[in-house]
């Protein structure tokens, strides 16, 4: 069985298709997932704009990071969970899509380049942050998640025109 | 006339605007103004949330209430300037299916009552130098702040599912 073949099985199967016909599920689903967007990316979007330098500096920064990636993480379980839902309602339509697709690839390179600020820079950011802001890396680890952000809300929103 | 027909046929002058047809007819149009209401309102309710979460107790405690609702001011109201700016594109791409949506009616009214509550009741609990209030009534304001703001967001995906 090919991906594809295993995508469409998904999305007929009896849990995907009850979910999919109901009258409130889908809705209730598919808002939370939107509605999680400020709890989780909103909060990261807080975090790189302090990075940069461009707003919410002064005070300890290791705080203000800590404080906003616990509220953050359970904007991300929302976020995984109702997604991992939607997706299985719909796996076979989103299998070729384009900006689904591409929205995968976006939240791979999130992931990593999350992975990197959290090796390279996090350990040192007391340091850093108060003799005066962040190094160029970290800048850097910063303006690319806000942009690919941005365009994980864009591919997820223009994919479900395409279904 | 009345004033309803008449306030219709002002949207429905605006509908023919040439930036409005745009956005309409092409494939990625509307797609894309609502992504940008979808990023505005992940950067409007992150603020929200921030002052919140901070009113309530849980969290982000090492910052200053005032300092935070000063360093937030702007960006929720930059937030909300892209948001509207957006909706009103999205409104006016279809006014007459908008216009006859209850959802979207409470929609509106619950943006006006979260609007008013953010910059008089929330305003007055975050400002500098305010008396010190009892934990309970903190965490009440800050529960109806985001029952406004979520609700609008939820009334938002209802005009999409209730018929």
């Amino acid at each position: 069985m090919s991906l594809f073949e295993w995508c469409q099985w998904l999305q007929h199967t009896h849990f995907a298709t009850a979910i999919a016909e109901s009258d409130w599920l889908f809705p209730l689903i598919e808002g939370s997932h939107i509605l999680a967007l400020p709890l989780s990316v909103g909060m990261v979007v807080i975090i790189d704009l302090r990075l940069l330098g461009i707003a919410f500096c002064g005070g300890p920064g290791t705080n203000f990071v800590r404080n906003l990636m616990r509220w953050s993480s359970i904007g991300f379980a929302v976020m995984f969970l109702t997604g991992g839902l939607l997706l299985i309602t719909q796996a076979g339509k989103a299998y070729g899509n384009a900006f689904f697709r591409s929205k995968l690839l976006f939240l791979l390179l999130l992931g990593i380049n999350a992975a990197a600020y959290q090796k390279l820079f996090y350990p040192r950011m007391a340091q850093w942050d108060s003799a005066g802001g962040a190094p160029a890396g970290a800048k850097f680890c910063a303006a690319f998640s806000l942009v690919l952000w941005i365009g994980v809300i864009v591919c997820g929103r223009t994919m479900a025109y395409e279904f | 006339m009345n004033s309803d027909m008449s306030l219709l046929s002002v949207f429905e002058t605006l509908s023919n605007w040439a930036p409005v047809v745009f956005i309409r007819d092409s494939k990625y149009g509307m797609p894309g103004v609502q992504s940008v209401h979808l990023t505005g309102l992940t950067v409007l309710l992150a603020t929200v949330l921030v002052l919140d979460l901070r009113l309530a107790g849980l969290g982000m405690k090492e910052y200053e209430l005032s300092w935070l609702a000063r360093q937030l001011k702007p960006w929720t109201l930059g937030a909300l300037t892209v948001v509207i700016s957006s909706g009103l594109l999205i409104f006016l791409g279809t006014p007459e299916k908008y216009v006859a949506s209850d959802p979207f009616r409470f929609k509106m009214a619950l943006l006006c009552l979260a609007v008013l509550f953010h910059f008089n009741v929330l305003r007055r609990f975050t400002a500098a130098g305010s008396a010190a209030r009892p934990r309970t009534v903190n965490v009440i304001v800050a529960c109806l702040s985001l029952a406004f703001w979520f609700g609008v967001g939820w009334a938002g995906r209802a005009i999409a599912f209730v018929p």
